[in-house]
């Protein structure tokens, strides 16, 4: 369920999900679908108020036709975030957040969750789907999304970053910095380490 | 560590029965260094029987670099230093103070913040609207105090909050309900609290109830070193033994021995003064709000400036 032992200490651990019984009200967003897990957690829900809010149409399909949570279906991780967003504004304290997804998007969610406030305390999350890495540019800071190879060309510079395992929480993302800058030109094969 | 900066008692101030302002101002002139609100200074009070050490919270503004400001409220349970400074401090009296620190310091995060005051609470939350006011953030402060005239700074607390100051007078019979007062709050909302021991109880509690995280809720409490039977301590590493009175903290005992213990709060909350217990021939009495259950357990640990033994002998790593 959980990652690997991570190589470096600011790469994230995902621990199995569990609801915060110490919440009142519980926020679970989906981005990527997981039916074993959603099936458990929402098989036992938690006391309070519960509302899921998915960017995926299987689980939205599947979730609508129960009665356990209200649930909202955005169309794409752009309005989900949207909807996320207008829902932690109106929002009071004693919600707890969890996120369910790809990295780039549960780490982006998170980051809106932390511009209202929210504390790691209050929020939780779980790495589901692919292993792609969004990945910031440490020359250019631009960010490129899905990488599913140890390198890529940057989106914004067009330098071969080599994709690291230090994460940054605050900026959702991988470091990748320049694989030949000591010597152009000699980079190791191009491997797909993120499927 | 431990500086202390010499300070002259500037301005005494009456501000209700039993409750005086005090100024300091530096006695050789120049700039006091910044703080930030919520932050103490410990004033090393020349009590007859020797230096009692106090830590009191800055009330006033942290612009300003040419005095500090404290209010004090004396204790009917005083150990001498509040006495002292309501019975014996004179305007002009040279005072050693230490360096302002902070254990209850305001998160800067917080998109709307509430304060609350139980009595001379009052003193760290004046600190923090003004430092909240001047920041523009969004800010409430609620006050609970005895009686009318016990709402001392309450003027000020007005001017820096506006409207937004609500007041809860036991003697009109008023009290708070933190249920009340914590419920529908937007999310990213911080509460914090100075008041009595009952009251941060309370408070605490109520917000875990209604799923406040720890992370969002704040309070400073300092105890008193609450007296006991003597004991000697003796210190590992040099192999002197000193006598702690019934009256005296180990801390407090230590000083006077000529040792320099670290220490920061004095009140049980910081933990700087924590210390490794070598041995002890009789119970440890942790009074501290520091240790952990299992630390406390483990007594291997102790808290020189509140906690204490049963009679005995200890010795610790000093």
């Amino acid at each position: 369920m959980s990652a690997a032992a991570p190589s470096i200490k600011s790469q994230p651990v995902y621990h199995a999900l569990e609801w915060d019984a110490m919440g009142v009200s519980h926020l679970l967003f989906v981005a990527n679908d997981d039916k074993p897990l959603l099936d458990r957690l929402l098989a036992a829900p938690p006391r309070g108020e519960l509302t899921v809010l998915t960017t995926d149409t299987t689980t939205g399909a599947r979730l609508k036709s129960t009665e356990v949570a209200n649930t909202v279906v955005t169309e794409g991780l752009a309005s989900g975030l949207e909807a996320l967003e207008s829902m932690l504004r109106n929002a009071d304290m004693g919600l707890r957040l969890y996120l369910v997804g790809r990295e780039d998007a549960i780490w982006q969610a998170a980051g809106i969750a932390a511009r209202y406030g929210m504390s790691s305390a209050e929020i939780r999350l779980f790495q589901t789907g692919t292993k792609a890495r969004p990945v910031f540019c440490v020359h250019c800071r631009a960010m490129t999304r899905g990488v599913r190879t140890n390198l890529v060309d940057c989106s914004g510079c067009g330098r071969t970053l080599f994709v690291r395992d230090h994460f940054s929480r605050r900026l959702g993302a991988y470091m990748g910095f320049q694989i030949d800058a000591e010597e152009p030109g000699v980079k190791p094969p191009v491997e797909v380490a993120y499927p | 560590m431990n500086a202390e900066i010499s300070m002259i008692l500037s301005r005494v101030i009456e501000l209700a029965p039993g409750i005086r302002e005090f100024w300091l101002v530096p006695e050789h002139g120049g700039e006091l260094p910044a703080y930030s609100g919520g932050s103490h200074i410990v004033l090393s009070l020349p009590l007859p029987g020797g230096v009692r050490r106090t830590p009191y919270s800055l009330v006033g503004d942290p612009n300003d670099r040419s005095k500090w400001r404290i209010a004090v409220r004396r204790q009917e349970q005083s150990r001498g230093g509040s006495a002292w400074l309501h019975e014996s401090a004179r305007e002009g009296q040279a005072i050693k103070v230490s360096m302002p620190a902070n254990l209850f310091p305001m998160s800067r995060l917080g998109r709307h913040h509430i304060l609350i005051a139980g009595g001379i609470g009052v003193t760290p939350i004046v600190s923090h609207a003004r430092e909240l006011a001047r920041l523009g953030h969004s800010f409430e402060v609620h006050y609970a105090h005895r009686a009318p005239e016990f709402g001392v700074l309450l003027d000020e607390l007005r001017k820096l909050a506006g409207r937004d100051v609500y007041c809860y007078v036991a003697s009109r019979g008023e009290t708070i309900d933190f249920r009340k007062t914590l419920s529908g709050r937007p999310l990213g909302t911080h509460a914090y609290l100075c008041g009595p021991q009952g009251m941060v109880e309370d408070f605490h509690k109520t917000a875990r109830d209604m799923g406040w995280p720890d992370t969002h809720v704040h309070s400073e409490r300092f105890l008193a070193p609450p007296p006991g039977e003597t004991f000697n301590v003796k210190l590992a590493r040099s192999g002197r033994e000193v006598a702690v009175a019934g009256d005296q903290s180990m801390l407090e005992a230590l000083e006077a021995a000529g040792a320099e213990p670290p220490f920061l709060c004095r009140g049980g909350a910081c933990g700087q003064c924590e210390t490794s217990v070598v041995a002890c021939d009789s119970t440890l009495q942790h009074n501290d709000l520091f240790l952990s259950q299992a630390e406390r357990n483990s007594g291997r640990k102790i808290m020189p400036c509140v906690s204490r033994i049963a009679g005995g002998c200890i010795t610790i790593d000093l």
